[in-house]
């Protein structure tokens, strides 16, 4: 990639992204679009950017950030506050939406490991499109997104779980099982250090110049994303838990601000690169599944979702909205297939698929989605008759 | 009657603080993370779309709350105080992030000397300290309450905020 390319890339990116949230769309699909037409496949007409070692790094730095950005999000503190919708509707959603993953990843590659990870990539909503939503759309006030909000949080604990060993499973059970112990192994390890290590980075880094706070805090990232990666898990889960440790430092607030530009850049083009990977062929005759898989992801979100409302004592309409806001699928579906497709244990034709699924998946979701979440309301006021109406019948 | 206001973290987005109104109304707050904050009113409790919704940056939020709690006869107080103290003025300054005065002294900062300007006291948490001596040291974080004339004040911000500090 030349700095020209790079020029117009991120004109590009820039271009699609104002004209989707003009249409109070997300961003990502539209990135991913980006990549779909640049990139070498079909369609042909507009290639002109080839993925090299350059767009393979700067989607590493794009995964880094994304995942650097979650960590800090997540303290033990917060988790334990989230409070009781954090069980009981995360499960909900967990069971249908894993099961019905895994059901398509099934007849898609039969029982493999390529299928369970297919079972994270359907299960997983998008927080960053939903909760876009939710802005847009002004129902943070409303409160169903509550659990809204809850669940998408149960939902990137148990995929960052997935994340951990998704780079290295597959090679038969022990080898599987060995690379699922490394991830907890590190997971509890970072977690660990969480406790500590903050007392330490704060005595250091708060002492710094910002100029170099920045600089070490950058080392620390790549560097637990780079050991992460040496152990044979993927960098995702390194940066991940250096945003962890992070969080409960003094500086999280600094390093949020600071890191914000980078994040949003990087992602842009790590969604971009993603796109280019894209190979609509190969979808070929799974095509057919892809839409199976649609159908039965906005079926399952919306039952799920209106479960997990109507057993947390939300109404019907309510409980409409909280399966709605589920429904779309981005960043973790995508940085899913993006780890897997480095697992030479996978075969390379399921791997070419994982991919060319995920960000078509994706594509459709995130639109739906957005649609969905949109509309939420109305069709919960012609489905469903008012709740004041409603308390009033049950108490005749 | 005095209305109960519920608080529930919005992890990802910031924090919600919602109450009902005497009169039926519902209202709530969402602070962002990144300090902007978002007021939703609900004509009615049980409506399920805001009747408005009013996005405040930091400083308005303060501006509204102040007049919204009764407190904002600010303007009448400072006018007076204004004439009272005439050229001379008294001012809080917040000591910037990265400041090379932290963790000086207030005589090795010698802003007196050097601006005019007197530091009379510092506002910090969890105790200010009043009555500020040249042995008290700058910290991040703090805000130094100052006297001196209008005039100073750039070559005293200036020097806070980028020094040089000390024997330099």
């Amino acid at each position: 990639m030349t700095l020209s390319q790079l020029a117009l890339t991120v004109a590009i990116l820039g271009g699609l992204g104002l004209l989707a949230s003009r249409f109070g769309l997300s961003a990502i699909p539209a990135y991913l679009l980006a990549g779909l037409l640049l990139g070498p496949n079909e369609p042909r007409a507009l290639s002109v950017i080839e993925p090299s070692e350059v767009t393979t790094f700067v989607a590493e730095l794009g995964i880094i950030f994304l995942l650097f950005f979650l960590g800090l999000e997540f303290t033990l503190d917060r988790l334990l506050r989230s409070g009781r919708h954090l069980g009981l509707g995360g499960s909900i959603d967990l069971v249908l939406n894993a099961a019905i993953g895994f059901l398509v990843g099934l007849v898609a590659f039969g029982p493999s490991f390529a299928a369970v990870i297919l079972a994270a990539a359907v299960y997983v909503s998008s927080s960053a499109v939903s909760v876009k939503g939710l802005i847009d759309f002004r129902r943070l006030a409303d409160d169903e997104t509550d659990v809204i909000l809850a669940i998408l949080v149960f939902e990137d604990i148990v995929v960052a779980g997935v994340l951990g060993f998704a780079a290295a499973g597959g090679g038969g059970v022990s080898p599987t099982l060995i690379a699922v112990a490394k991830a907890l192994g590190f997971i509890t390890l970072a977690l660990a250090a969480s406790r500590f290590l903050p007392r330490w980075i704060d005595l250091v880094l708060d002492r710094l110049p910002s100029e170099f706070m920045l600089l070490f805090t950058f080392a620390l990232l790549v560097g637990m994303s780079a050991g992460a990666d040496a152990l044979g898990l993927s960098e995702a889960i390194g940066a991940l838990m250096a945003g962890v440790v992070l969080a409960e430092t003094s500086i999280r607030r600094e390093i949020e601000e600071r890191f914000l530009a980078f994040r949003d850049i990087f992602a842009a083009l790590f969604f971009f690169v993603f796109g280019l990977t894209i190979d609509v062929e190969a979808l070929g005759d799974i095509g057919w599944l892809l839409a199976l898989a649609v159908l039965l992801t906005i079926t399952a979100k919306l039952v799920g979702g209106y479960g997990a409302g109507l057993v947390g004592g939300f109404n019907k309409r309510q409980s409409l909205n909280v399966g709605a806001a589920l429904v779309a699928h981005g960043e973790f579906t995508i940085i899913l297939a993006q780890v897997a497709s480095d697992n030479t244990d996978i075969p390379a034709g399921d791997r070419a698929d994982l991919v060319a699924f995920a960000g078509l998946y994706v594509l459709v979701t995130a639109t739906l989605g957005v649609i969905l979440m949109k509309e939420s309301k109305r069709v919960g006021r012609m489905l469903f008759a008012s709740p004041r109406l409603e308390r009033t019948g049950n108490a005749l | 009657m005095h209305s109960e206001l519920r608080e529930t973290r919005l992890p990802g987005i910031g924090t919600k603080y919602a109450f009902e109104t005497a009169h039926g109304a519902r209202v709530a707050v969402i602070q962002h993370v990144d300090g902007t904050r978002e007021l939703y009113v609900f004509t009615r409790a049980d409506d399920d779309e805001p009747r408005a919704v009013l996005q405040l940056e930091d400083d308005e939020s303060r501006q509204l709350g102040a007049v919204l709690g009764g407190a904002y006869e600010r303007p009448k107080i400072v006018e007076e105080l204004e004439m009272a103290l005439g050229e001379l003025a008294i001012e809080w300054v917040p000591v910037p992030a990265g400041s090379p005065a932290i963790g000086h002294t207030l005589a090795d900062c010698g802003f007196r000397a050097r601006t005019g300007i007197t530091i009379i006291a510092i506002l910090r948490e969890p105790e200010p300290v009043t009555g500020a001596q040249p042995g008290d040291t700058i910290q991040e974080g703090d805000t130094l309450v100052t006297v001196g004339k209008l005039g100073q004040y750039p070559e005293f911000r200036r020097l806070l905020a980028e020094g040089p500090i000390g024997d330099a």
